[in-house]
């Protein structure tokens, strides 16, 4: 009976999960998307620092091995909410790219499509880069590589300035340098 | 075979599947069956395997072997159309998003192959009971499958809900009716198959019919009923949010492609 009761226990948590997310889901489709106070401002200078290999390179040689481990924890701790932030701004553009993807116009759709593949290679990437992150942590003299994640940014940041002008051609956004 | 039940639970049975057969027709009237080639035939051919297996309830040439036999086969047609339904609502959510389909057919792979071994080593856990192997074989048998379904479309939920992707109403609703009754089933088949509530399996059967009966109205309304599905305000443009991304991500843009030349 031990079974039994695991097992109806799993099964309600699991229908919990699933509730909770079709709850979400409708709550999503209820709500008037207002993207721009979805997107996260994120600070490129501090991230610039957290991520730069000399910097890291230059506490190593300065500091004692043990403080350098403590600052070097701090700073990655930091650069998690940073990568989190671009996480959340990928997810905020899956969304813009998919209530795209319903337009009429074929550029749009595949400016689109373009746009929510990278937002979710991004997403991908940036949890990838959590984990290594997280890893980091537990092993602070350890290399630190944000490569994946600064491509995909780079990607993302194409796909969404080209939809924002096949959308509005009248006003083109320029979104990237 | 017939037994003395309620008027509720000849509804409850006989009810939800005759709705279902009229949603298959429904589908292929709309020519959804096209698009949803295995919950088409899983609503018609599920549905048809639940009547004969009530008709040969309700006539008392059919013997308890027989109908065992025919629950069995159903069992057995049904577990393959149910997972050819999971392997479709996957497709409809993550093949069209090349980024990360690869990384999704992975790793409900990986989930896919745990769940089964998780089930397998459940049933080998399970209380033997020889005098009724055939029923008892078909409990277990239930309970694997409403294990593993359970699972992949837990999977499923949570891997699009991660990446907030929506593969639209119609696919939501296959998978949200799908996975309230995997669920529920999962649940009232572990008990019976474990030995439990010997005396009130008219009340865990019923709980499972009134599940299923609530699964088919939900594939009702998001199937036939029409819905929004993307009502977000399109356009990067249309508010400042291009504005704000010129400010953002731009500069966070040129940062990391600095960083890439270093």
């Amino acid at each position: 009976m031990t079974l039994a009761i695991v097992l109806v226990v799993i099964a309600v948590l699991a229908l919990a999960v699933v509730l909770r997310i079709a709850v979400s889901h409708s709550l999503q489709i209820t709500r008037r998307g207002h993207f721009s106070a979805q997107i996260e401002p994120i600070d490129i200078e501090a991230f610039r620092n957290l991520v730069s290999p000399a910097e890291s390179e230059y506490l190593r040689r300065r500091l004692p091995a043990a403080e350098f481990r403590r600052v070097q924890r701090h700073r990655l701790q930091a650069t998690a909410r940073y990568v989190q932030a671009a996480a959340r701004n990928a997810s905020t553009l899956t969304r813009v790219g998919q209530s795209a993807l319903a337009s009429s116009d074929p550029q749009t759709v595949e400016a689109a499509r373009q746009l929510v593949d990278n937002a979710l290679l991004l997403r991908r990437n940036a949890t990838i880069a959590l984990i290594r992150i997280y890893f980091g942590m537990a092993w602070p003299n350890a290399e630190l590589t944000a490569t994946p994640l600064i491509d995909s940014y780079g990607r993302l940041s194409g796909a969404a300035m080209l939809l924002g002008r096949l959308q509005n051609p009248a006003a083109p956004v320029r979104i990237s340098a | 075979m017939l037994q003395a039940h309620s008027f509720l639970w000849h509804y409850l049975w006989v009810g939800p599947n005759l709705l279902l057969l009229f949603l298959a027709f429904l589908l292929y009237r709309r020519k959804l069956h096209t698009i949803y080639p295995f919950f088409f035939a899983f609503a018609l051919i599920g549905s048809l395997e639940q009547l004969t297996l009530y008709a040969a309830d309700v006539i008392p040439s059919v013997t308890p072997a027989t109908w065992w036999h025919i629950y069995w086969a159903g069992l057995m047609v049904e577990a393959v159309l149910k997972f050819g339904v999971v392997a479709e609502i996957f497709a409809h959510v993550f093949n069209s998003y090349s980024a990360i389909a690869k990384l999704g057919r992975t790793l409900i792979s990986g989930v896919g192959v745990v769940l089964v071994f998780t089930a397998a080593i459940l049933a080998a856990f399970a209380p033997k009971n020889g005098h009724f192997g055939i029923v008892f074989g078909a409990h277990l048998l239930d309970q694997t499958v409403y294990l593993v379904e359970s699972g992949l479309l837990l999977f499923i939920f949570l891997f699009s809900a991660y990446f907030h992707l929506s593969a639209g109403r119609r696919v939501f609703g296959i998978a949200f009716g799908l996975a309230i009754s995997a669920c529920v089933h999962l649940a009232t088949w572990a008990v019976m198959a474990n030995g439990g509530l010997q005396t009130q399996r008219d009340l865990l059967d019923l709980l499972n019919m009134a599940t299923y009966h609530l699964s088919v109205l939900i594939w009702y309304e998001f199937l036939l009923v029409p819905g929004r599905d993307r009502v977000f305000e399109s356009g990067l443009a249309s508010d400042s949010l291009g504005a704000r991304l010129e400010g953002h991500l731009a500069d966070w843009n040129d940062e990391l492609e600095r960083l890439l030349k270093q």
